[in-house]
């Protein structure tokens, strides 16, 4: 079991880590949103160089950021695998009775290029912004407080967990205990998971009462000021921009 | 399994943004009746990143390795909160491991968290009707599976008929999962029944 360090990198200096982080989710979350519903495989490539583009200005490692897009990439690798086979169409040739179709060749790539254009975009919004500081501008943008409270606390508690969960497994394999799937194992680790709810209501209830003594009433105060510069408002046109340029040539309108 | 980003067609990601915001505002609702909301953040909290370390166990089962979900066991819990919680998991997995994508996150949280509510439905009526807490778990943690397998099916149907095949093939490794999930929950419901009663919703009358 790993950390999760996405913002391993946040401390480096670029373009985009300068970008405002509440443009920055606004502007790339529109991109994703525009980019995973485009039809034309050409249109896809293309926001996929961008995409790779943005990431170079981000001067991120890229051995850290295709390491970080592996788990996501194989979740998608199923469709490369049996569109091809499971779409029909134009026969583009065949292997034991199983024909390969020129369609289904087309979604599974149009698929799995889509999703890789995502990730990456994904990932250079958080890779560039300290995570307190993405969740921080959530409020700023009007999330409902609840939510993005619960979302701050659960990413903490996250780490805690983690190495609660690593010590009571060190603690379960130095007694000899080997994970597999059989009835034995499958309780043991009922039992863990028991223990882990157990161990985190009794936290809760630690760290809700040391909140409520520190004033604590469900509303959210932050003292982090964001302010928009120019380059940010220049950086917002340029990329809503070229969503609409890729847009609008995918409906042939240039 | 999440589904990932690229596969569905625009208007399924609004359904499922659509009825998760509408669950997620009922849900704080419904907690704000049971308790003040300052309360009910912390503990929400803290067991959505429980939930979350949870799922990373992946448990070998040749071929593959799975990894469990836990939605039922979730919804035992927690009630109607399962749903945010579902939810925030949801945006952890995808934002943090790149797991299921970032535009899918409202129809995946519809396909783990409509089940969730159910099986605490299912778990307060079997529990009321008096059979055993580890049975009745069971039967939960597995139910939650295969509803969430069929809602995943239905899904990458209506995506459009070349996902027919996905669709078929998916439901093999959850039927695994459904069995591990339904053995697991019934083990995590004796454990919390013998160790801390209190977190199940049991009615008063039940904890003699």
């Amino acid at each position: 079991m790993k950390y999760p360090e996405i913002d391993k990198y946040a401390e480096l200096d670029s373009v985009i880590h300068r970008f405002d982080p509440r443009a920055k989710i606004i502007t790339f979350t529109l991109l994703i949103f525009s980019f995973v519903f485009i039809e034309n495989l050409g249109v896809a490539f293309l926001t996929l160089l961008f995409s790779f583009f943005i990431l170079l200005l981000s001067k991120i490692p890229l051995g850290f950021m295709f390491d970080r897009m592996k788990p996501g990439l194989i979740f998608v690798f199923p469709f490369l695998v049996i569109m091809p086979f499971a779409v029909e169409g134009n026969v583009l040739f065949s292997i034991y009775g199983l024909n390969i179709t020129y369609e289904g060749v087309y979604y599974g790539i149009l698929v799995f290029v889509r999703a890789a254009t995502s990730i990456m975009f994904a990932l250079t919004m958080l890779g560039t912004t300290k995570m307190d500081v993405t969740m921080k501008s959530l409020y700023s943008l009007k999330v409902p407080a609840p939510l993005v409270q619960t979302l701050m606390f659960s990413y903490r508690y996250v780490f805690v967990f983690i190495d609660e969960f690593i010590s009571m497994w060190t603690a379960m394999t130095s007694k000899g205990f080997k994970l597999k799937a059989n009835k034995h194992s499958l309780s043991v680790v009922g039992n863990i998971v028991g223990m882990l709810l157990v161990r985190s209501c009794e936290r809760a209830e630690r760290v809700h009462h040391s909140m409520s003594s520190k004033g604590y009433t469900g509303e959210s105060r932050t003292i982090v000021k964001f302010k928009m510069q120019m380059t940010d408002y220049c950086l917002v046109a340029f990329l809503v921009g070229i969503a609409l340029i890729f847009k609008m040539y995918e409906m042939s309108l240039l | 399994m999440h589904i990932s980003d690229g596969v569905l067609s625009p208007a399924v990601i609004a359904f499922g943004w659509i009825v998760s915001i509408v669950f997620i505002a009922f849900s704080f609702k419904w907690a704000q009746k049971h308790g003040s909301i300052a309360e009910q953040i912390p503990k929400l909290s803290v067991f959505t990143a429980a939930f979350f370390v949870a799922s990373l166990i992946h448990i070998n089962v040749p071929p593959t390795s799975v990894h469990l979900i836990l939605n039922g066991l979730l919804g035992v819990v927690l009630g109607a909160l399962a749903y945010p919680a579902m939810f925030i998991g949801l945006v952890l997995q995808a934002l943090l491991f790149q797991h299921g994508g970032i535009t899918t996150i409202g129809i995946n949280s519809f396909n783990v968290g409509v089940p969730a509510l159910i099986s605490y439905v299912a778990f307060r009526k079997g529990s009321a009707m008096g059979l055993s807490k580890p049975v009745i778990g069971g039967i939960c943690g597995g139910l939650a599976i295969l509803l969430t397998t069929v809602f995943l099916a239905l899904v990458l149907i209506t995506a459009g008929e070349q996902f027919e095949m996905m669709a078929k093939l998916v439901i093999i490794p959850h039927m695994v999962i459904m069995v591990i999930e339904a053995v697991i929950t019934a083990s995590v419901v004796a454990y919390l029944a013998k160790v801390k009663p209190e977190l199940l919703p049991l009615d008063k009358e039940d904890n003699k």
